[in-house]
């Protein structure tokens, strides 16, 4: 396990990947985004994207599952997200592509409101299979402070 | 078509004004949704696993926040197809292209209503790809005891006036 304690400003990790098919990109947008250029492939390659791509919040969903199985893969628990500071779409995120993503941490508060949780602010890049960049955010984590009971390491 | 429509159909970044305020939409979010959602997306145990969830710092199921902004734009789009039914060329309102401070503050349990409203704060001073302007809007969320628990600003493209409707607006024959 690691704890908020564990962790240090400029530690950064890498995610694993995920795929995401045109039956995906359908169910979210038939949910939540019914938009054309999401739900027709068809109508999508006449649009201004150019193809069928997802709704940029399921790549926000897309980039929360990396970054989820992630910290449990590192023994990191967490209890959620308190919000986003800033969130920029760069391109498409089209039926087939592979995503991956670099969290970086950017600072370490105490959380002013929680005894057992401390911050952890991160910069998140979601990168597509040529490496482009398709969406950039940074975010802050909830992190349990390391009990004092907790055997070192 | 009403006069009310017909305006909100064929506006051009130019002819939305900064302080405009809209109630667009509530949803009750139900138990199954909420784990459906995490389960998919965002495998908390305090998203999916009701039990789990009880000891957690939220003492009970929440709503991933990442699902909060999905039923955002599924009510923003209901809300916006309203205007925009019948216009050939479709809205002139295109891709957002980012968003800041967003925060989510209070949890979203099963049985809870938010409903969910903007305001236009800000048109940027900047054009893009010589057709697009930026409309930023506050957006807030508000629980049925009245609570603001989810709030962020994002900016979305909006077409702006082309040349040639700029000469029939000063002409006097705007549409």
């Amino acid at each position: 396990m690691q704890y908020w304690d564990d962790i240090k400003v400029d530690s950064n990790f890498k995610t694993g990947s995920i795929t995401i098919d045109a039956a995906a990109i359908i169910k979210y947008a038939k949910d939540f985004d019914p938009q054309p250029y999401h739900l027709d492939p068809e109508v999508a390659e006449k649009s201004i994207f150019g193809g069928h791509c997802s709704s940029g919040w399921q790549v926000c969903a897309l980039m929360m599952r990396l970054f989820v199985d992630t910290l449990r893969r590192e023994g990191i628990p967490t209890a959620g997200a308190t919000g986003v500071e800033s969130l920029r779409w760069y391109a498409p995120v089209f039926a087939n592509d592979t995503l991956h993503a670099t969290i970086d941490v950017v600072g370490l508060n105490r959380a002013d409101q929680h005894n057992s949780h401390g911050e952890m602010h991160c910069a998140v890049s979601v990168f597509n299979q040529l490496d482009k960049r398709v969406i950039k955010l940074d975010t802050c984590m909830l992190v349990p402070y390391k009990p004092e009971d907790a055997a070192d390491e | 078509m009403s006069d009310i429509e017909h305006v909100y159909r064929s506006r051009w970044f130019e002819d939305i004004p900064v302080g405009e305020f809209h109630v667009f939409g509530n949803h009750t979010f139900g138990e199954k949704e909420i784990i459906d959602f995490g389960l998919a997306y965002d495998p908390q145990p305090m998203h999916t696993d009701i039990d789990a969830a009880r000891s957690d710092l939220h003492l009970g199921l929440v709503a991933s926040g990442w699902h909060i902004c999905a039923i955002w734009m599924r009510l923003m789009v209901t809300y916006m197809e309203r205007y925009a039914t019948g216009v050939r060329d479709g809205r002139r309102n295109g891709a957002g292209i980012g968003f800041q401070n967003m925060q989510w503050l209070k949890p979203v349990r099963p049985g809870h209503n938010l409903t969910y409203t903007y305001e236009i704060v800000e048109k940027p001073d900047k054009v893009i790809k010589d057709k697009w302007g930026i409309i930023r809007s506050r957006n807030e969320a508000y629980n049925q005891y009245g609570e603001l628990v989810f709030s962020f600003e994002i900016d979305i493209l909006a077409e702006r006036r082309p040349a040639t409707e700029v000469a029939k607006f000063q002409a006097g024959d705007s549409e």
